[in-house]
């Protein structure tokens, strides 16, 4: 399946039989100051946790609704992907494709961002059935307070 | 989660290699890419490429008015050159 994604058609495919999450509201937040004062959050589904965490579950079809806590002072040595639903070879030379902290990092040094808060978030992407009423009911609440005690103004989410 | 963030007062922007699930889902602000799985900011070690996407994707916190507005990236995998910090900087 991995191998099969790479083809632009096939993920067409796929995200039009889609059963997940539909949503008709949508919730809205306007930035309130200027970038450069904001304090920024991170978001990632790529699956990267600490390697001394508890991996994400690969043997549940649905995935696993779970977060981790990722610091964002982390040696790229002390991390590690687990997510057996994309092709992480290239993210696990450079975890910025999937967790830019070295790039928000970079654009707070230039003065584009405010402060990026000390702890980022992570999930695995792939979460289906009974797992997604979790996520959404239990465990993006718990995540978005672990960013709001951080005081993060806006957030950057990056999928894999 | 996206939509979480946002119900909780904090405002956000995500990005997207889906667009039709990003339609159903309907988060606040995605910036698109038709780019492969894994490689939402591009290719590995070009960080040119990697902060100009975060800096478009950012951009939107400040230029987006329509809830939902979901913006395509201009950008072809592996053949836009991204020119380096000092010419892409944006303010």
């Amino acid at each position: 399946m991995v191998t099969l994604f790479r083809i632009p058609g096939i993920r067409e495919l796929w995200a039009k039989s889609y059963q997940g999450v539909t949503s008709e509201d949508i919730p809205w937040t306007p930035l309130n100051k200027p970038l450069a004062q904001c304090r920024v959050g991170l978001v990632t589904t790529g699956g990267l946790h600490l390697r001394r965490d508890l991996p994400f579950d690969m043997n549940d079809p649905d995935g696993d609704p779970t977060f981790r806590k990722v610091p964002c002072d982390a040696e790229a040595s002390e991390l590690v992907i687990t997510h057996d639903y994309y092709d992480h070879r290239d993210a696990d030379h450079d975890l910025n494709l999937i967790w830019p902290r070295d790039v928000l990092q970079g654009l707070e040094s230039a003065g584009h961002i405010g402060p990026l808060v000390p702890q980022s978030v992570s999930f695995m992407g792939h979460i289906d059935g009974p797992h997604l009423n979790t996520l959404i009911q239990k465990s993006a609440r718990s995540a978005t307070e672990e960013i709001r005690k951080q005081q993060a103004d806006v957030v950057l989410l990056v999928p894999a | 989660m996206q939509r979480e963030l946002e119900r909780q007062g904090i405002a956000t922007v995500g990005l997207s290699l889906l667009r039709k699930i990003t339609e159903r889902v309907k988060p606040p602000r995605t910036y698109c890419l038709r780019y492969p799985f894994g490689h939402a900011l591009g290719e590995a070690g070009n960080r040119d490429q990697q902060r100009q996407i975060v800096l478009d994707a950012l951009g939107l916190l400040e230029t987006v008015t329509v809830p939902g507005a979901i913006v395509e990236s201009p950008y072809r995998w592996r053949r836009t050159r991204f020119a380096p910090e000092d010419s892409s900087r944006r303010t």
